[in-house]
């Protein structure tokens, strides 16, 4: 907020001295980020500058002064909004007729920019401190107690049947108890529904969460909260390149958004479905190897960027993967158990036996 | 002739009742021009076309059968001699005619036709009025035309005072014709016909009660063309087995120095040196299969001077350009090719470019052939197809520019393609004239044009720039609830 205030004012005395305003900051590209166990991280080789004297700088500089008295007067209201929220705001007639913006595409990179340049020691200020939550998702199941925003003190395995909804501010959420042995991250809705239906949280003593798909902002934070927290993170996701990515985003943050902080969690474990499980002698998959499916030719490309990517290229287990994908050109999906065609109790007992086995190969052991 | 054509006037372009109403207006209104050109007059022409009130004529829309027109038209041309006035008119000029000049005619036959149609569709008689400078009276003359005998009948006379100042003549008749189905096409003729002619003041009523008025925006009138002898490179057999008919020379030498342009003595003997003739023979002596002879040579000989361009009236770049302004373009810019020849025939060819203005974006092309212009068949025309292939962007135009092209041919013997004479041929030297000379102009247009829009962004960019400003101080000022001034930055 004060922060806000600073930028701001530097802005105003900048004009009023009759100077250009200049900004400097260091983009997303390759060139600025570093990748490593940890992660990646910025290493901030290459600044870019907003050179005030140009038309489109000058466009970009009034964007961002608009944002940030947008993201003060709701700071001050204690409201958030959502990016498309902050682009009806420059729907406002006076600001579109100067500023012309033409789809929000353009506003989301304005953020993107604010937290590029507001920093605080260095480190870059996560927009959801000033209140814009990019399309929050994610639900977690497990006994975790916890206060969120509500300020309400809850558990994660009473909140419904999906658990709780993971906060749009993971990092303001306190927690006060874990009874957990492990968290499991499921990349689909129906598996994740399905454990918890046939109460593995409870017989296992993990957590369960469901991403959604490629897991948003909040839930990579949470993630990385439940870490830190000594919680041992395992994540279930389909054997296909798209899913790499997925946990590769996971583990590692991503390019994009390595200027943030606290959204990579290093010690998350890939629990499968791995190529091992389906090709290996003593995989728990080979039964089903017929169910698999060819991959497509979007499957094919995007498994040929993979090797563009330092996360996955530069992580052993992820390159390795990727390249046998490659390989097989065969793709497996997590409901692939379903193929096996067990009763109710068997399915039970081998998501059971399944993730025991899995989980105790990263030496996590379970009941 | 006149039987002739009464049996075969599809060709001549009467073949429906739409088609006929815009030839007679066009042919009538090409006589009346040249006349005025002719006399040395600055054109000024009335049109009126009024239809003639018949029971069916009150049905409202789409009219079934044709109607009925009273056509008038008023030139200030210098006028017909009482005597010469029924011939010149009534009759369909089969004169031999061996000079050449640049002429407007495009179907040879004149005025005379559309007069003939009327009088075939109506049965009505035709009127014409005409008075010479410095004479005290002018007459008006009722006539009818005898088909079969190809003469004029006279059926009234009188004579009428006047100023003797005035001079013109006015031909009121009636056809049958479509006016529904010719207005576009009449009211294009017009627009058109006002930009190569911009030294012509018209005006033109119609029958739905409009009245077009184009007045004259420059008083120069382009240079007449000097009648010329035929190019030997530009006739065939049955021309000159006419003109020997014709000549009174009685040897071949002499024949050829007499009849043709740029053949003097030493031509003459050089030529015919070259093609095994002997330059004392009597031309009328020639047998048929020596005159084929004679005009392959004529054909091929390459020792003839190029043909002389004074039998041309091009209409110089100032009538061009006034002409082209018409439009109200921003960026005008003409050109004038030197004279060229193909096949014997000279030609000139003049280019006008015109950008931006009232223009709308898209390409549009104007043609005119001897100053008349072609409505029809752009598309195949070679001046499209020139336009076709250019490469817009060398210039820094596009496509959708607000663009405009002028081409104009002047000839003796304009290379129309069809019968329908409304577009030119690929012809390539007439192609290359064309392409070289819009490429002069898209060059000098381009400059112009780049200037501006330079500017224009520049401008574009500094007020964006103040406007950003503007915005940022007024924000600024507002979250900061302190006063943030510009002037500093950018003065005032």
């Amino acid at each position: 907020m004060s922060l806000i205030d600073d930028v701001l004012g530097t802005l105003a005395d900048t004009i009023n001295n009759g100077d250009f305003p200049e900004i400097g900051y260091y983009g997303s590209s390759k060139k600025n980020v570093e990748w490593s166990e940890n992660g990646y991280e910025p290493v901030n080789a290459v600044p870019s500058f907003v050179d005030g004297r140009k038309v489109e700088s000058a466009k970009t500089i009034a964007g961002l002064v608009y944002g940030l008295t947008c993201f003060k007067e709701h700071l001050e209201q204690k409201m958030s909004m959502s990016l498309r929220d902050f682009y009806y705001m420059h729907k406002v007639k006076r600001v579109q007729e100067v500023l012309e913006i033409s789809g929000q595409n353009e506003t989301n990179r304005l953020i993107n920019l604010c937290e590029r340049i507001l920093k605080i020691q260095g480190t870059s200020v996560p927009r959801e401190e000033f209140g814009v939550v990019s399309s929050p998702k994610g639900t977690f199941y497990g006994d975790v107690t916890l206060s969120d925003l509500s300020g309400k003190q809850l558990n994660c395995s009473g909140a419904g049947e999906y658990g709780w909804f993971i906060s749009s501010k993971p990092f303001d959420v306190k927690i006060h108890d874990i009874n957990i042995d492990a968290a499991i991250f499921v990349e689909k809705e129906a598996m994740a529904r399905n454990l918890i239906e046939l109460k593995l949280p409870e017989t296992l003593r993990v957590g369960v969460g469901s991403l959604f798909g490629q897991p948003g902002r909040n839930m990579r934070a949470w993630i990385r909260r439940l870490a830190d927290n000594g919680v041992p993170i395992l994540v279930l996701v389909d054997m296909s390149p798209w899913s790499l990515r997925i946990f590769s985003t996971i583990k590692s943050n991503s390019i994009e958004l390595s200027n943030i902080r606290g959204l990579a969690t290093p010690s998350a474990k890939l629990l499968g479905l791995t190529t091992t499980d389906f090709w290996r002698k003593n995989g728990m998959l080979t039964a089903i190897e017929h169910s698999l499916e060819n991959m497509s030719k979007s499957d094919l490309k995007c498994a040929q960027q993979n090797r563009k990517i330092p996360a996955i290229n530069e992580d052993p287990i992820l390159q390795q993967e990727n390249e046998v994908l490659l390989k097989k050109r065969k793709k497996g999906e997590l409901e692939a158990f379903k193929a096996f065609g067990l009763p109710l109790t068997s399915l039970r007992n081998l998501y059971i036996e399944y993730i025991k086995r899995k989980s105790s190969g990263f030496d996590v052991k379970l009941i | 002739m006149s039987a002739w054509f009464y049996r075969n006037r599809t060709i001549a372009g009467f073949d429906n009742p739409a088609r006929s109403l815009y030839v007679s207006v066009r042919e009538l209104v090409e006589n009346s021009l040249d006349a005025c050109e002719g006399a040395g007059v600055l054109p000024g022409v009335h049109v009126s076309l009024q239809q003639v009130k018949t029971d069916s004529s009150e049905v409202e829309g789409m009219p079934k059968d044709p109607q009925v027109f009273r056509l008038r038209i008023q030139d200030n041309g210098s006028g017909i001699r009482r005597e010469d006035a029924p011939r010149l008119l009534g009759r369909m000029l089969t004169g031999t005619k061996f000079t050449l000049k640049q002429s407007r005619g495009t179907f040879g036959l004149g005025g005379s036709l559309a007069l003939l149609y009327g009088q075939i569709t109506t049965q009505r008689s035709i009127e014409i009025t005409t008075g010479r400078s410095g004479e005290e009276s002018k007459h008006k003359i009722v006539m009818r035309l005898d088909i079969e005998n190809n003469e004029p009948i006279l059926v009234h006379e009188e004579q009428q005072p006047k100023n003797p100042r005035e001079h013109g003549t006015i031909i009121e008749f009636y056809l049958q014709g479509d006016w529904f189905r010719s207005k576009r096409r009449i009211t294009e003729y017009f627009l058109q016909t006002s930009m190569i002619v911009p030294y012509a003041s018209m005006r033109f009523d119609n029958p739905d009660g409009e009245s077009l008025r184009l007045p004259r925006v420059i008083e120069t009138l382009p240079k007449q063309p000097k009648e010329a002898k035929p190019h030997p490179r530009g006739i065939d057999v049955e021309l000159l087995k006419r003109m020997i008919k014709e000549s009174r020379r009685s040897t071949l030498k002499s024949f050829l120095r007499g009849s043709f342009q740029r053949v003097g003595e030493s031509t003459a003997e050089k030529f015919l040196a070259s093609a095994g003739l002997n330059p004392a023979a009597a031309p009328k002596a020639l047998s048929n299969e020596n005159l084929v002879h004679m005009m392959k040579k004529l054909e091929t000989y390459s020792g003839f001077l190029a043909p002389s361009s004074k039998s041309l009236s091009p209409a110089g770049l100032d009538v061009l350009e006034v002409g082209i302004r018409r439009l109200k373009p921003e960026f005008v810019v003409v050109r004038q090719r030197a004279p060229n020849v193909y096949e014997g025939h000279p030609f000139i060819v003049e280019i006008g470019v015109a950008y931006g203005g009232e223009l709308t974006p898209a390409i549009r092309l104007f043609r005119f052939a001897n100053r008349i212009p072609l409505l029809y068949d752009e598309r195949t025309d070679v001046s499209s197809q020139v336009i076709r292939e250019l490469n817009l962007k060398n210039y820094g135009l596009r496509q959708d520019d607000p663009l405009a092209f002028f081409v104009h041919i002047c000839s003796t013997k304009i290379p129309y393609k069809t019968v329908g004479k409304e577009f030119i041929g690929d012809i390539d030297v007439v192609r290359r004239e064309i392409d070289l000379g819009i490429k002069d102009c898209l060059r000098r247009l381009g400059e112009g044009v780049r200037r501006k829009r330079r500017v224009h962004r520049q401008e574009r960019r500094e007020s964006r720039l103040v406007g950003y400003y503007e915005f940022i101080a007024e924000t600024l000022g507002k979250a900061t609830d302190q006063d943030v001034s510009l002037v500093n930055l950018l003065g005032n």
